[in-house]
């Protein structure tokens, strides 16, 4: 009778032991075989500075799973994302990254920041698993990452793989315009993030490779209640323009002390800071301060913006078709590979994206393509992701202007003319 | 380069610590311990009065912050630290860096992303036409500007040490609280109740924290790390002063905002990111020279 009603022991160790071989086999990539669920990564950057960027973040990532998963998933399994918060710190990052790979099973890394990427690239290098990031633009990965244009060979991989055009490009683009507009002389304030001084040193090297003269460049923290000591230092030259990268809290407090201040000249903002907050918070003294932002002329953007715009409401912002782009290369990754292993994915992500195959701006016209025995060319929405052998991505760049509290989008400079600044072999 | 500009400047940053390293000091002088916890006091003034300012004019908004800062400084201190009055400095202080780091997460999830912004307008007055008075490339007066914000915090911070000096000279409060710095045990032999005057200490500190929480706040934006991004100078202001004294702090937190400010402006370009490591350079030298800080309180514990 003391039993009755209870499971005994080896009944319970039997139920115990195959529902985790089961629920383990669930989790896990399951190769060629259908029905189960894969699982792809993202560190996100839900805290921190650059917070106000990652919800259209999210939601491309959200809707682009949605859309592939309702065409049947890659080989017939559900992706599944597991997203985990980073704050943009490198440490935190390194713990996120081995818990989504350790943990979680994912089988690819959907995310990271410049200044998460740069420091921790031994780190990276080590998990052998492929990162596909929209996030950044550091000129570091102009010569590192990618498959090295021999994607069968892993021996000489890289395994970080962006879909948004590198600092190099875009700082080119704003050094164009500012010496289209006449600013021979500009200053320069930066924070001290690897984010910040990557678009930094990317403004300079092109403005100055283009004749033009920096008066003073000077290095701020992020965080100060106030940066009226560097403003009054910097404008103690003399210069027509002023270029300002740092995360848009900061940026928010240094362009308000600038025009409590009413020092003048023209700000040229670097890409995160094409915000309305900017606008709508320092007033109209940022009239006519501009940013030149990766372009959205993918020749899938009208596919991403319809798909987004049933996601929800968040705003899109330069990062957003990249993630899309992200999902989608590394869902048709898969499919071409046949199994969803971190290698099979990593050896896959550049024949998806290059060469003459029939062109697909979707995951379903790519699986299409794929079962009808064609080689495919993904066409995204930020740019038409060609992957370099470095993992780079040409893109046009655009220009936002401040007109009263928001950016309009102005001027378009296509990715032939910025071309120069990114010579074949090192890009 | 103006020197006075940046004398401005410079003021302007020691008022916001000096409000904030007051109440730090104070609960170091009297409670005994090193509240770790104390950015988090700050943001939470400045979230409410961010909150009332949506209904409120300002000053009543920084009121009602004050006010806020106050009563949770109190019910905080009742919850975690009063319980703990008898075990020394070394666990108040680590449960102070805990609290802070659950306060810290949680105005995160109340608060969600995103910074805040107070609705306020800045007048600019400039000072033209004063003479040149130069030592190399560094002009000691040059023209300069003050703006009406810079004015509010200066002018706080003035209204608050006037009322602190009042309050520590004046009331019985005040001077039990002196008491009870300079010796517990004979203040509470001489009938001091010497847990109403924690009490009132935390309420203080509080206090302080809201008024300086809207300060910043209005000067920058409200967000989770309003407090937490500034509780190192406000450290550094009041271990420089000499800790447990509030004059000392007040003289402590000029120094470090003047130290920020001209080493921006006059350090070499490639140096000016290091601006706040200057400042806590300077107070590394200072305590080797004077170990008791600028008051002459020295630290001995924790």
């Amino acid at each position: 009778m003391a039993n009755e009603g209870h499971v005994n022991r080896r009944t319970f160790l039997k139920v115990a032991g195959g529902s985790g071989l089961a629920a383990t086999a669930g989790c896990i990539g399951l190769g060629g075989d259908s029905g189960g669920t894969i699982v792809l990564g993202q560190p996100a950057a839900q805290t921190g500075q650059w917070d106000f960027l990652q919800p259209g973040v999210s939601q491309a990532t959200d809707v682009a799973i949605q859309q592939i998963n309702d065409a049947g998933g890659p080989l017939g399994n559900e992706l599944e994302l597991q997203r985990r918060d980073t704050g943009v710190d490198p440490n935190e990052a390194r713990s996120v990254t081995t818990q989504l790979i350790e943990n979680d099973d994912a089988v690819a890394i959907l995310g990271l920041f410049s200044s998460e990427i740069n420091p921790l690239w031994d780190f990276l290098q080590e998990q052998e698993t492929p990162v596909v990031t929209p996030w950044p633009g550091s000129n570091f990965l102009d010569t590192n990452g990618g498959d090295h244009d021999t994607p069968d060979d892993l021996s000489d991989d890289e395994w970080v793989w962006r879909t948004v055009i590198s600092d190099t490009v875009h700082t080119a683009g704003a050094a164009l315009r500012a010496l289209d507009q006449d600013h021979d002389t500009v200053g320069v304030i930066n924070g001290t993030t690897e984010g910040a001084r990557s678009w930094a040193d990317g403004f300079i090297e092109a403005f100055e490779a283009n004749d033009g003269t920096i008066a003073e460049r000077i290095e701020v923290e992020q965080e100060q209640s106030s940066y009226q000591s560097a403003l009054d230092r910097l404008f103690g030259n003399d210069f027509s323009a002023f270029a300002v990268s740092m995360p848009l809290e900061s940026a928010t407090t240094l362009l308000s002390d600038w025009a409590d201040g009413e020092y003048g000249r023209k700000p040229i903002l670097s890409d995160p800071l094409a915000q309305p907050d900017l606008a709508s918070q320092v007033g109209s003294a940022l009239d006519g301060a501009w940013a030149a932002s990766p372009g959205q002329s993918g020749p899938g953007y009208d596919t991403f913006e319809s798909a987004y715009q049933d996601g929800g409401d968040a705003e899109i912002n330069a990062w957003t078709p990249p993630a899309w782009d992200v999902v989608n290369v590394t869902a048709l990754a898969i499919e071409r590979a046949g199994e969803a292993s971190a290698e099979a994915i990593e050896q896959n992500l550049g024949p998806v994206t290059r060469g003459d195959g029939t062109e697909v701006s979707t995951f379903e016209e790519g699986q299409q393509a794929l079962e009808d025995g064609d080689e495919i060319n993904y066409q995204g929405a930020a740019t038409p992701v060609d992957f370099t052998g470095f993992g780079n991505v040409v893109g046009s760049v655009v220009i936002n202007e401040v007109q009263g509290d928001s950016f309009e989008q102005v001027e378009t400079i296509p990715a032939e003319d910025i071309q120069e600044f990114v010579p074949e072999g090192e890009y | 380069m103006g020197l006075a500009q940046n004398v401005v400047f410079g003021l302007v940053t020691g008022s916001y610590i000096a409000i904030a390293a007051i109440g730090f000091t104070l609960i170091y002088g009297i409670v005994n311990m090193i509240n770790f916890a104390y950015g988090e006091y700050l943001t939470i003034g400045a979230f409410t009065g961010v909150l009332a300012a949506g209904a409120l004019p300002l000053p009543l908004a920084a009121l009602a912050a004050m006010v806020g800062g106050g009563v949770a400084s109190l019910l905080l201190a009742w919850a975690f630290f009063t319980p703990i009055n008898d075990t020394g400095p070394v666990p108040m202080l680590l449960t102070s860096i805990g609290l802070g780091l659950v306060l810290r997460n949680a105005i995160r999830i109340a608060a969600g992303q995103g910074a805040r912004y107070y609705d306020t307008t800045t007048s600019t007055f400039h000072l033209r036409g004063l003479p040149d008075l130069s030592v190399g490339s560094v002009d000691l007066l040059g023209n300069f500007f003050v703006t009406s914000r810079m004015l509010v915090v200066v002018g706080c911070a003035v209204a608050v040490f006037l009322v602190l000096h009042a309050l520590l000279t004046r009331t019985d409060i005040g001077i039990a609280m002196r008491a009870m710095g300079d010796d517990e045990s004979l203040a509470r032999v001489r009938g001091i109740d010497t847990q109403f005057v924690r009490n009132a200490v935390w309420v203080l500190a509080g206090v302080l924290a809201g008024l300086a929480g809207v300060l910043i706040g209005i000067q920058t934006n409200v967000n989770v790390t309003t407090g937490f991004s500034h509780i190192l100078q406000i450290l550094a202001a009041a271990i420089l002063g000499g800790a447990g004294s509030p004059y000392g702090a007040i003289a402590g937190s000029y120094v470090i905002g003047l130290v920020v400010a001209l080493s921006t402006a006059f350090l070499p370009s490639s140096m000016t990111g290091l601006s706040s490591a200057m400042a806590f350079l300077v107070l590394v030298v200072v305590l080797l020279v004077k170990p008791s800080g600028i008051a002459g309180t020295e630290v001995r514990e924790a």
